[in-house]
């Protein structure tokens, strides 16, 4: 009887995991092919699959930005949408997301300090034009480490993650709270360019950066899938958990840098995408009807980055030269997807009251 | 064979730098087949007792020993394949299916990926056999009610294939009939060779179905032994009621003391007799089956009648005798 159940299930997964898979690939060609200039859709197939390009400009167009820029839609898609569900698992609470151990207040501060703070830093971002110059990935990437290092630090001495919980979220209002006094202090010119730092961009990385930046979120993703199974078994509870054979401490830490180097790697590189790691795993829950990190981790890779790219399609706004910040449009076409899931579903039943 | 004891083991916990000792000086052992109940009023260290026991909490001082290796030296995955626990907890995810939930029970044994082998899912089907939820396998954990969802963290343990299980208040909130189920499982389970612990609060269901009762008291020392031989002592009386509420401890019912309205000699059918007899002494009657009084009262089948001196009345229900004797 089991060995059916599961066969059956097994099938039906299978043919879920094919379609989003064809999915993630029309998205990703329809994305390349969609901007300020529309790419038909052949030529787009024919750059994919490396043929001789047709239209010189065109294909330039597509390596130098669109094939960068897709890439990292999917990348910070599924990385960020892992880190919600990790952290949403590791504290028992539906309301958790990426940043809610203060890491994007952290990249937030060590940005600002860089802009505020040195002189020359508004010219270098006036400058760095489309690439992000590698100053503020660096101020970024340094503050939320800085960040994860104190969340690590008081992991090991700490036995609650609860207490772990509201650490972060000190940490992140501390870190506000010197933003805002630096703000404060600032000029307008200063206080424009870490207001365009925050609205977050997909577009701004060059083929160099791009590479750190997949290495180490292919990475984080290989980690969370190995996570999983022990993911899987904290749904029962630490004791539980550990009575399985878990080591909490140790499985607690993986987690924590996991996620950490994931959200803080994309916050670096493309800004505080706020809302989406939140959103993401209670939207694979409801879509498929599963709790399993085992298959959860692998389909919110996949339905991060088709759900990721497609915003973007629609912050290029097609036709029209301007671009809308990808940060509002997650929450903007994300918010209103989420309730209707809500609406639909009525109750999610992360609790037991019917 | 001992699977588990403790060697002059103090439990608790620690507040700030004191140690907080709920028991001490502990020494308690547990043999494959053996069914036993952990009782004690709460608070007094039943479930620290069994987390240090399970190794999911650190003794103050002594010992625990799993099989003669001393449980702080056995690695937290093969301890998983030699001890399986109940908690009272609920997990996070109410939309796991119960299916999923029992093959978590294989988490020590699949590899890291969680791929079930063949072993692996002939487990979780002798899990499932071995309850009797067949029919629940496809459910979601939301959709099941409380018996249901103890049977199946039963059967999660179960599946872990451990030869102790140790299960914390496994019971509560349990109608009768899934009380003495779930017991009745537990009995079976232990039949076939494996060890279980039980804390639990229900005296009469434990009384009837353990090999042995630990008894648990606040600055006493441990009470252990064969339930009725711990009922004579009034050992149980001791632990569980140190106020006397009046209770037949033999049958776990209250007993009347109020008697004063006068005497009665029931007659008639004995199980409507002791129906009876039970509805005369919750109004204050005394009721005697033998001596002869002035008030008598034949129980037949569903009339009863109701004669003193020279008058003779008849009834059809207890509550029409009842409100006639007011």
């Amino acid at each position: 009887m089991i060995t059916q159940y599961f066969d059956t299930s097994i099938k039906k997964w299978r043919q879920l995991f094919v379609g989003m898979g064809v999915l993630l690939i029309a998205l990703f060609a329809l994305n390349i092919s969609l901007g300020s200039v529309a790419i038909p859709l052949s030529s787009v197939i024919d750059f994919i699959l490396l043929r001789p390009p047709v239209d010189n400009s065109w294909h330039l167009i597509m390596a130098k930005f669109r094939l960068p820029k897709a890439l990292t839609a999917i990348l910070v898609g599924g990385g960020l949408g892992i880190c919600g569900l990790q952290m949403q698992t590791l504290f028992r609470n539906p309301m958790a997301g990426p940043f809610i151990l203060g890491i994007s207040s952290g990249s937030g501060l060590g940005v600002a300090l860089v802009i505020f703070l040195g002189v020359e830093a508004g010219l270098l971002f006036e400058l760095s034009g489309i690439a992000r110059s590698w100053i503020m990935v660096c101020a970024a990437a340094l503050g939320s480490f800085g960040v994860l290092l104190a969340i690590i630090l008081a992991s090991v001495r700490l036995k609650d993650s609860v207490t772990l919980l509201i650490l972060g979220l000190m940490l992140g209002a501390a870190s506000s709270a010197l933003i805002s006094v630096l703000q404060y202090f600032s000029q307008a010119t200063n206080i424009q360019a870490y207001m365009m730092w925050s609205f977050g961009s997909l577009g701004s990385l060059s083929w160099n950066e791009l590479m750190i930046f997949s290495v180490i979120i292919i990475i984080g993703m290989i980690m969370s899938i190995g996570l999983s199974k022990s993911l899987n078994a904290l749904l029962l509870g630490a004791s539980y958990a550990e009575s399985m054979g878990v080591d909490l401490k140790i499985i607690r830490l993986l987690i924590i840098i996991n996620t950490s180097i994931l959200a803080g790697t994309i916050t670096a590189f493309c800004g505080p995408i706020a809302f989406f790691g939140l959103a993401m795993p209670h939207i694979a829950r409801m879509l498929f009807n599963t709790t399993n990190h085992l298959l959860l981790t692998p389909l919110i890779i996949l339905i991060g980055g088709i759900l990721m790219l497609l915003f973007d399609t629609v912050s290029q706004l097609p036709g029209i030269e301007a671009t809308l910040p990808i940060n509002a449009v997650t929450a903007l076409l994300g918010a209103p997807f989420v309730v209707y899931l809500l609406l639909r579903k009525r109750n999610i039943h992360y609790t037991f009251d019917k | 064979m001992k699977l588990i004891h403790t060697q002059s083991l103090a439990i608790g916990y620690t507040e700030g730098r004191s140690n907080k000792v709920l028991q001490e000086n502990i020494n308690l052992s547990l043999s494959s087949g053996e069914i036993i109940s952990l009782m004690g009023q709460n608070g007094v260290g039943k479930t620290t007792f069994i987390k240090t026991l399970s190794g999911l909490h650190k003794g103050i001082s002594g010992s625990v020993y799993h099989q003669d290796r001393l449980i702080d030296e056995i690695s937290k995955s093969s301890l998983a394949r030699q001890i399986s626990v109940v908690l009272t907890e609920k997990p996070f995810a109410a939309h796991l299916s119960v299916i999923e939930l029992i093959a978590l029970g294989r988490h020590p044994y699949s590899n890291w990926l969680g791929r079930l082998s063949t072993s692996d899912k002939q487990a979780i089907d002798l899990a499932i056999s071995q309850t009797n939820i067949d029919y629940l396998a496809s459910k979601k954990l939301y959709q099941l009610s409380d018996g249901q969802f103890q049977k199946v963290m039963i059967a999660r343990a179960l599946a872990q294939e451990t030869d102790l299980i140790i299960l914390d208040e496994p019971t509560a909130h349990l109608d009768l009939s899934n009380k003495i189920e779930i017991m009745l499982l537990l009995k079976s389970i232990a039949g076939n060779g494996k060890g279980v612990l039980i804390a639990t609060h229900d005296l009469q269901v434990s009384l009837q179905l353990s090999d042995r009762l630990w008894l648990f008291n606040f600055n006493r020392p441990i009470l252990e032994g064969c339930p009725e031989d711990l009922i004579l002592q009034g050992a149980i009386d001791q632990t569980l009621f140190p106020i006397n509420n009046n209770i037949d401890l033999t049958t776990g019912t209250v007993k009347h003391l109020d008697e004063r309205k006068g005497n009665v000699l029931l007659q008639g059918d004995p199980t409507i007799v002791h129906w009876t007899a039970q509805a005369l002494q919750r109004n204050g009657y005394a009721v005697n089956k033998d001596t002869p009084t002035s008030t008598t009262i034949n129980c037949l089948d569903c009339l009863w009648r109701l004669e003193s001196k020279d008058t003779s009345t008849s009834f059809d229900s207890i509550e029409n005798l009842l409100i006639h004797l007011k």
